[in-house]
């Protein structure tokens, strides 16, 4: 029977879930009204996802009630969540590269047709649905062409149907450079208006103020209540969301920066890419920023360096030799470490214990001639290193795959840190981490810098960039555009350069 | 400082944790308990060490298939691989010396199994595929160079061979203690060698792994190649059992050696497995077909009911990622 005179379409009340001995929600509640952008916040762990995912079918929950417009539901899996008009883009993405685009989009709905595919239907509606969300996108392209951008829209393409009533975005944006972001919100907007409830997961705070309308945060698995946006400010969330007063998200640092560059990249050229002409210094004890657009090249360049992509022309040249790295293996031999963007995938071993991903690069150091591991020796440094990279975990042998998202990515840091690098790029350092965790990341990168290491940070978040950079090379199309001295840092003036425009002159 | 690796230990819920991780080995001794109850003949000494000595040289085998299993690998030529190389071992045992035959055996092996590795690591063609064509290769080869007949030992370091490997010490069948010392050895490897270590790395994560600077394509060659000479160690065992190499020896092995491992607990998607497993796995396989001969079940049955175990085994170790 419907309840009419209910003023929110979803009412999620006393939630309550354990895992074993661990309780994720404590009487969580989550009401949200039709047309509605709800953003749910929370550090990572604080038990978003898990909110998510009983909503969705995914876990079940041990207590507590789901409304659905009027009505209780209680959806066994993700499918029975998906006919009641409940649709999730997760953070990770969970296409099939071997199918195309127009497959992808409807591919929960392939099974339950007809026996045999209409191609040029299923493109036809697939493409309409592309072109509706302003992404240019083919809709007959192999998924594992897109770039993950793209591929984010597709996710969410698959999500938005007809009938749905719900849509749950989880971080959509981490891939997105502003332009893109803009256009998300565009079609977010348009959503809202049909009348779809939206539940946004963003650590993008500024994000959260430009497109919400009520927020509900939750620290530690309790709720901390739900407020209109306008009654709060970017403080008040920080504070709700961490439980403490936030002094200073990106730490003071007083570091001399040698004037000897230690790193120099001349003219470097991609056989397989668009970069092209590439030119460089990293001064020791520097952190150098590279912004840019998605897909100008950015990380490509710095695969370039590290050997994992191959290179046409260019010199490379390190602390004044001129070296060759046609390898990751070689590039390691120098002392270049590269922390990947993509820290599922080329980061870290998830089904592998922290101490076996954080040794792996190290075994030189503890390890004898014959290569029998110092297990003592081992577990010393790797302790060691959880320590101080704060790693929240019992014990150095749980799988970094049970770990959250900040703690794997300074799992994939600790790799790196472990051993004494000259160069270090790390490409978007806390994509998908909490705040918490974000602090003690900038943390870190300054102590390496401190160490006199040339530190390369891209990334896609502008207030980041800007709070840890001493110099910003922006990127456009390939190669670098302009660079900004920290007096010139600004968001307007990274994007003109990331767009190719000039910077205005009485900039 | 964090904690400590005996606090690791008794964390709460540890036992059953134990039970859960340790499974294979649980199935283990459950089989040899319903063993023991059904059959008197079973916990003889004779019986024991006939199993033993069946199980020594697909156990061998075995472990060079876990090895290349833990890459993300497979390696379907193992089987054949025997037979060319119990072939070999046979013509060359009967012209060099005993010492230089074994060697020349292993290093046969060795090449053998380098050139899937070649193909595999540096050509980027499928494991599948690589080895069975070597499968098909070796096993040609091996009607070759016996003319399709079994060539019999003829000279003293054959005769040597044969006692050493019908014979046994303390009680325990020689052929055994060598396999048990490359498991032995094997488990050291994957523990404490950065070797064992960067090949686990390897097949949890090829990306990850080439990333963080390991030579990606010299541990897969080499996994492919220590395969190989392990099948010829397999190889000489076994031909020096019969005093004689066959190049019908090995007939579909390398299916019982990858169900050894998946028994065992491996992911056939790399990363995941152990020595100890596996020999767990190469005894559990072994057992099903000794209680089942010791019941005078015929052989065809034993199949059905080899199949329906593996696919048990591997169903309880569901268990362990819930």
């Amino acid at each position: 029977m419907k309840n009419a005179t209910s003023r929110y379409r979803l009412e999620m009340s006393g939630i309550s879930k354990s895992f074993g001995v661990v309780s994720v929600l404590k009487d969580v509640n989550l009401k949200v009204k039709s047309g509605e952008i709800h953003a749910l916040l929370g550090e990572n762990g604080a038990g978003k996802s898990t909110l998510i995912k009983i909503l969705s079918g995914v876990h079940q929950k041990d207590a507590g009630k789901v409304i659905l417009d009027g009505e209780e539901i209680t959806p066994k899996n993700t499918h029975e969540g998906q006919v009641l008009g409940i649709n999730v883009v997760y953070q990770e993405l969970s296409l099939v590269n071997d199918l195309s685009v127009a497959e992808n989009i409807y591919l929960h709905k392939l099974g339950a047709s007809k026996s045999w595919m209409n191609w040029k239907e299923l493109i036809e509606d697939a493409q309409k649905l592309l072109d509706s969300l302003d992404f240019k996108i083919d809709a007959s392209a192999k998924v594992k062409d897109l770039s993950i951008v793209q591929k984010q829209v597709v996710e969410i393409a698959k999500a938005i149907s007809e009938d749905t009533k719900i849509l749950v975005l989880d971080e959509p944006t981490t891939v997105f450079d502003p332009k893109d972001v803009k256009k998300l919100f565009q079609i977010l907007f348009r959503l809202k208006e049909q009348g779809i409830s939206i539940i946004y997961i963003s650590h993008h705070l500024e994000e959260i103020f430009k497109i919400a309308d009520t927020v509900t945060v939750l620290r530690d698995g309790v709720d901390t209540g739900s407020m209109p946006i306008s009654e709060t400010d970017k403080d008040g969330v920080i504070r709700l969301m961490i439980g403490r007063e936030l002094k200073d998200l990106y730490p003071k640092r007083d570091i001399k920066i040698g004037e000897v560059p230690i790193f120099q990249v001349k003219n470097l050229t991609a056989k397989e890419t668009l970069v092209h002409d590439v030119s460089f210094i990293v001064k020791p004890g520097e952190v150098l920023g590279i912004a840019g657009l998605g897909g100008s090249g950015r990380t490509e360049t710095a695969k370039l360096i590290f050997g994992a992509d191959k290179k046409k022309s260019g010199v490379l040249t390190l602390e004044g030799e001129v070296i060759n790295t046609n390898s990751p293996v070689d590039a390691a031999g120098y002392q270049i470490g590269f922390v990947s963007e993509d820290r599922k995938e080329e980061g870290v071993f998830l089904p592998l214990s922290i101490r076996r991903n954080i040794s792996v690069t190290s075994f030189k150091s503890i390890s004898s001639r014959l290569g029998f591991i110092n297990v003592e020796n081992e577990y010393k440094k790797v302790l060691g290193l959880i320590e101080k990279l704060n790693i929240k975990t019992p014990n150095s042998e749980v799988n970094v795959k049970n770990l959250s998202g900040g703690n794997q990515q300074k799992v994939a840091l600790a790799k790196w840190l472990s051993i004494d690098s000259k160069v270090i790029f790390i490409d978007e350092p806390t994509r998908g981490v909490d705040v918490g965790a974000k602090i003690e990341i900038y943390k870190l990168i300054n102590e390496v810098a401190k160490k006199g290491v040339g530190v390369v940070v891209i990334s896609s978040d502008m207030p980041e960039i800007m709070g840890i950079s001493d110099r910003i090379l922006v990127m456009h199309e390939g190669t670098i555009y302009g660079e900004l001295q920290k007096e010139q840092f600004s968001e307007e003036n990274i994007l003109r350069y990331s767009i190719g425009e000039p910077l205005k002159q009485n900039n | 400082m964090a904690l400590t690796i005996k606090q690791q230990l008794s964390s709460p819920g540890g036992i059953l944790k134990f039970l859960v991780k340790y499974n294979t080995i649980f199935i283990f001794i459950l089989l040899v308990i319903f063993s023991a109850l059904i059959s008197d003949v079973f916990f003889t000494s004779v019986n024991l060490s006939n199993l033993l000595k069946q199980v020594s040289g697909i156990g061998i085998i075995s472990i060079g298939m876990l090895i290349v299993i833990l890459t993300g690998g497979i390696d379907l030529s193992v089987g054949s691989m025997v037979a060319l190389l119990a072939v070999a071992f046979a013509i060359l045992v009967n012209i060099f010396a005993l010492p230089l035959a074994i060697l020349m055996t292993i290093a046969i092996g060795f090449g053998l199994g380098s050139i899937s590795g070649y193909l595999v690591a540096y050509q980027k063609m499928a494991p599948f595929v690589a080895t069975l064509a070597l499968m098909t290769i070796a096993r040609g080869l091996s009607f070759i160079y016996s003319k399709g007949s079994p060539v019999t030992f003829t000279t003293v370091g054959g005769k040597f061979m044969s006692d050493f490997a019908n014979n046994a010490t303390l009680g325990i069948p020689n052929i055994a203690i060598v396999f048990f010392i490359i498991v032995i050895c094997t488990m050291v490897m994957l523990r404490y060698n950065v070797f064992g270590r960067l090949i686990i790395a390897i097949g949890s994560n090829e990306e990850a792994s080439r990333l963080s600077g390991i030579k990606v394509n010299k541990y897969k060659f080499l996994v492919y190649a220590i395969s190989g000479a392990l099948a010829a160690t397999a190889a000489i065992i076994v031909a020096s059992r019969t005093n004689l190499g066959s190049p019908n020896m090995g007939m579909a092995w390398e299916l019982d050696a990858i169900a050894a491992v998946v028994i065992g607990g491996a992911s056939l998607n790399g990363g995941k497995g152990t020595a100890i497993n596996t020999l767990m796995g190469v005894l559990i396989l072994g057992l099903i077909g000794n209680i089942l001969n010791l019941l005078n079940v015929p052989s065809y049955p034993q199949q059905v009911v080899k199949g329906a175990i593996i696919i048990f085994a591997v169903l309880l170790q569901r268990f362990e990622s819930k």
